[in-house]
């Protein structure tokens, strides 16, 4: 009983709040100030294009070495084991920031060679996978552990080799509890683009700081405010889709 | 090898004041984000697990828009956008610091206490209720006890979080380790030595925060649990 007065409650604040806060938006959007439209545009159409881009890059590459490390690390050998802990345990403990400034700035002076040099963005991406792979790697070995052994015997009966019987057998079903976590992943790696922000990438916070800099040199206001709830509002309409889902999945898919 | 050579042991040496005062901060910063975020996460988990119409409501909203949106643009938002408003609301970047790790961790440990509050058998509770306690009584001496050690593990880790978060401070310009770390680095030309000593101080801090979180898991395991 006490859980549908709760429901009741939730639905009617959110119709009244819904109600006061529509028209009063679209009053404030039919109202809005010259300088509106072009920051809006600069930040949707420059730096929205770049977190997505880079959110998809550090996505996949985070996905693709995280699942051979994850599945890697179920097999009973200590040495590959210990390394790959080692490198879950660095990238998942350190702050994402210092990663990609280990990445950017240390990286280029510590090793001399031409791929070593990235640019702000690769080196951005860079850091990311090497987050997020620690995560997915973990993820997966949590996945991996949970497919019973009958499958792994069963498709060493088949005659499957080691390669074989995680590619076909194990990982696809792996991949059904994986899915919530990759999509949480996602959610945060597209929050944790703005750090790319910090040494210069133009992605979506950093448009949004230069638009500021511009209108405080421009116009004397920097409207700081109405442009940093903005980026918020961009960022939570990506995310919180994302977020819902992966829950939705996880009570579903398991 | 030659990257061994050339790491320069002296500069870190050279550079201890700054460093330790950096780690001063960033460790002071997550000393009160950590107390305000139990603070906050305690409170209105207890509001999201007990329904209290309103507030519970009103929490949801707090915990989605702090867990979907980027910290760093939180950051921005407390230190330039609030000043824009009203300039009774410029903060200095300590009070920024920590007012945007307790608010950031406030959201994640009240989804973490309201886990651990949910998951306490209601049974446990009506027996508390029948043995004569008051509702409030009930709570602090049967769903506290019983729901913060369920809470625990989740909890650590959002301390960990926080922990890590105040690196971000660097992008206010926020003095705490990463920050100096970076200065250092760009006077003196010697990047990889100051943020491999950053980034070993961090994973000391880090390591030994979440293997503080297995001993104490094991001290606080409820009794059923225990092995």
């Amino acid at each position: 009983m006490r859980r549908d007065w709760s429901r009741i409650t939730s639905v009617v604040l959110a119709a009244v709040a819904i109600a006061v806060a529509a028209p009063w938006l679209w009053h404030k959007y039919q109202t809005r100030p010259d300088w509106f439209d072009p920051i809006a545009r600069y930040i949707l159409h420059t730096g929205l294009k770049n977190t997505v881009r880079m959110a998809a890059f550090a996505v996949v590459g985070s996905t693709a070495v995280g699942i051979v490390l994850g599945t890697l690390l179920t097999v009973r050998f200590w040495p590959s084991r210990a390394l790959i802990r080692l490198y879950i345990e660095v990238w998942r403990g350190l702050p994402i920031i210092v990663t990609i400034f280990l990445v950017y700035f240390a990286l280029p002076r510590a090793v001399h060679a031409g791929w070593t040099s990235l640019d702000a963005f690769q080196a951005a991406t860079v850091g990311l996978i090497l987050w997020g792979s620690a995560q997915v790697a973990e993820a997966t070995r949590g996945a991996v552990q949970s497919i019973p052994r009958e499958q792994h015997e069963a498709a060493s009966a088949l005659g499957f080799g080691w390669i074989g019987r995680h590619a076909f057998i194990v990982l696809p079903q792996a991949l059904r509890r994986l899915l919530p976590p990759l999509i949480g992943l996602l959610a945060n790696v597209i929050q944790n683009t703005t750090i790319a922000g910090i040494i210069g990438v133009g992605e979506s916070l950093e448009t949004g700081n230069r638009s500021i800099e511009r209108l405080t040199f421009s116009t004397g206001s920097p409207q700081a405010f109405t442009i940093y709830v903005g980026v918020m509002v961009v960022f939570f309409a990506i995310s919180f889709p994302l977020t819902r889902l992966a829950a939705f999945l996880e009570k579903r898919l398991i | 090898m030659t990257l061994l050579a050339s790491f320069d042991w002296a500069v870190i040496w050279d550079n201890r004041d700054a460093l330790a005062k950096g780690l001063e901060l960033t460790l002071e910063v997550s000393a009160i984000g950590i107390a305000g975020s139990t603070a906050v996460g305690l409170v209105l988990g207890a509001a999201r697990a007990h329904r209290i119409p309103i507030v519970s409501q009103l929490a949801a909203v707090y915990v989605e828009v702090i867990r979907n949106t980027p910290i760093l643009v939180q950051i921005f938002l407390l230190y330039y956008g609030l000043p824009t408003l009203s300039h009774h609301l410029l903060f200095t970047q300590f009070r920024t610091a920590w007012l945007a790790v307790t608010i950031w961790g406030g959201a994640f440990n009240t989804e973490n206490f309201r886990a651990g509050f949910e998951a306490v058998p209601f049974r446990y509770r009506e027996a508390g209720l029948a043995l004569g306690f008051s509702r409030p009584g009930t709570f602090l001496r049967v769903t506290l006890p019983i729901g913060g050690r369920i809470a625990l593990p989740s909890t650590i880790n959002t301390y960990v979080s926080v922990l890590k978060n105040t690196s971000l401070m660097t992008a206010i310009g926020f003095p705490e380790l990463t920050n100096v770390s970076r200065s250092i680095a760009a006077a003196t030309f010697r990047d990889v030595e100051m943020l491999s000593t950053a980034a070993v101080v961090y994973l000391t801090l880090v390591w030994t925060l979440s293997g503080l979180v297995r001993v104490l898991e094991r001290h606080l395991a409820l009794p059923e649990e225990a092995r």
